[in-house]
């Protein structure tokens, strides 16, 4: 299942994936323990996780969740190719 | 000074130029020679068509409403090659006596025009010797700024050292500091020879002492990705540690760039512009973030405006109409670097402007689809244009610190220096011009130095 990055709004204390997942109420199997827990803005105490799609959506009104936001695939910029690749 | 002289029909004309000849027949029409002007006599006279406004009144060369194009003998004209003396009175003369014959509808610039655009697969135009030279590291050496022990990350496919000691560069390395995504099976430094390589060793064109750091996010294993791309969540886990990094140096000594030649090719693995959980128009997108928090801690962060410009796109791009520098590539606290060859032409792949975050995008332009690395028969896309534009940030950094110099002010200067290309000031396909290495250096004259090394 594709999953989506979920931004957070955490106190100190709140800051481990494992309170994450037990404030937001997700089962192991809906993280993705090796992305873990990024803070993403030190100063804004915003932190990030990778989440299956369906948990994201179920979770995204939850009062620490400040958005649900898009993965996309990135890839190297060159050499240029003609064609479609 | 090269013109294209306008005249008017006369029966003598129309018919010379049925013969197809070109002079003595048609200066013959005119009373006299004009003093100034000299007629090319290889040039055979072009008919040109005559527009005609369809509604009246309405001016025939707005095209629209619709117009059409009279052929006949009587009503169209004739265009002769010639030249204008280079020196202005001499030009004035030469123009105020043809605009008073009759005869003579317009004189107009014939100015050079180029070859085509540096596309996708054509041949390298120059060398990395070539832009070493336009790039003036000569004058950045002798300021004494060569990168020397700068870190630099190639967010990347990972770089090959052996590869890069193979092509006679020997930066320093830091295995500590480089990083991979699980799963990926080569170790730092030692990853195949492939785009990640490429940017290492353009770097080293302006800074051969600083010292890479390797993040192979695009050796990513994620199941369903190619070979060579990868998610943005590796590049948010990438920089998490490079946020790390930075914090972890002295506030006066702090100096990090990163190299980022990659981005989006098709806006549908994204969610739609207007959702809230967007990434290319949304500065709240985690990984948008991310990036700023690392510029406000004092990293230097360069990201390739793409290959996706007007011209001859890359046949990955799915953009179609919409702006194609978008999300952390057209961010306000990153440098987004477009590419022009070696001859200072912009190539036809490099991605236009306005960005997505910030419409003044690209910032600058830097040199590319040179013979370089040898990983490729040329450096090219925008790809080689951002570590070419890296080599000059990390070679600044040896001796100013983002405690001297933030990053905002050295992107700042960097436009101010850039070598103006295309129209004046800045513009949507080369941003403030060329980064000038030899403008930079002595612009940076009047900066207070750190005593580092």
């Amino acid at each position: 299942m594709a999953r989506v990055m979920v931004t957070l709004r955490l106190a100190p204390e709140q800051a481990t994936l494992e309170e994450v997942r037990r404030l937001l109420g997700l089962v192991p199997e809906e993280v993705d323990p090796a992305f873990g827990l990024v803070n993403i803005s030190p100063a804004e105490r915003l932190y990030t996780i990778l989440v299956d799609e369906t948990a994201a959506h179920r979770i995204a009104d939850a009062d620490p969740v400040e958005g649900v936001y898009a993965n996309p695939r990135i890839e190297p910029f060159g050499p240029p190719e003609d064609e479609p690749g | 000074m090269r013109v294209l002289v306008q005249f008017r029909s006369s029966p003598e004309v129309h018919a010379a130029t049925l013969r197809g000849e070109a002079m003595p027949s048609f200066a013959a029409t005119t009373a006299a020679p004009i003093p100034g002007l000299v007629i090319d006599p290889a040039f055979n006279p072009v008919q040109v068509p005559t527009p005609q406004a369809d509604e009246p009144g309405a001016s025939p060369y707005l095209y629209s409403p619709a117009v059409s194009f009279s052929m006949a003998p009587e009503e169209a004209t004739y265009l002769v090659r010639g030249t204008l003396p280079d020196d202005p009175d001499g030009q004035r003369l030469a123009l105020a006596e043809a605009f008073a014959r009759p005869e003579v509808v317009g004189v107009f610039s014939d100015p050079v025009i180029s070859t085509c655009l540096v596309c996708p697969g054509a041949p390298a135009v120059g060398n990395d010797q070539d832009v070493t030279a336009q790039l003036g590291v000569k004058a950045l050496a002798d300021a004494g700024l060569d990168g020397y022990r700068v870190p630099v990350v190639i967010v990347d496919t990972g770089v090959n050292l052996a590869h890069l000691e193979s092509r006679g560069r020997h930066p320093r390395f830091s295995r500590q500091r480089s990083w991979a995504p699980a799963g990926v099976a080569t170790r730092p430094g030692q990853h195949p020879v492939g785009h990640g390589t490429m940017c290492a060793y353009d770097v080293g064109i302006a800074a051969p002492k600083a010292t890479l750091v390797d993040h192979a996010l695009l050796l990513s294993e994620t199941p369903g990705e190619t070979s060579m791309s990868g998610l943005l969540s590796d590049a948010v886990l990438s920089y998490s540690r490079l946020l790390a990094m930075v914090q972890a140096m002295p506030a006066g000594r702090r100096s990090l760039v990163v190299n980022n030649s990659w981005g989006m090719f098709s806006p549908t693995w994204d969610f739609p512009v207007g959702h809230p959980g967007n990434y290319s128009d949304n500065p709240a997108h985690p990984f948008n973030v991310i990036v700023a928090s690392l510029e406000a801690a004092g990293a230097d962060i360069l990201f390739a405006a793409g290959n996706c410009g007007r011209d001859c796109p890359d046949g990955r791009c799915r953009f179609g109409t919409a702006r194609p520098i978008c999300g952390a590539n057209s961010h306000p606290s990153v440098l987004s670097v477009a590419g022009v060859d070696t001859r200072r032409r912009r190539v036809g792949y490099s991605s236009q402007g306005p960005g997505r975050l910030d419409p003044d995008k690209p910032d600058l332009s830097a040199y590319t689809h040179f013979k370089g690395s040898g990983v490729y028969p040329a450096d090219g896309g925008t790809s080689a244009a951002c570590p070419v534009a890296a080599g000059v940030v990390a070679a600044v950094r040896e001796k100013y610190p983002s405690s001297v110099l933030s990053p905002a002010e050295l992107r700042a200067l960097l436009r101010k220096t850039a070598l103006d290309l295309g129209g004046t000031g800045f513009d949507h396909d080369f941003g403030w011009g060329v980064v000038d290495g030899a403008a930079l250096a002595e612009a940076l004259g009047g900066v207070k130095r750190s005593r580092r090394r």
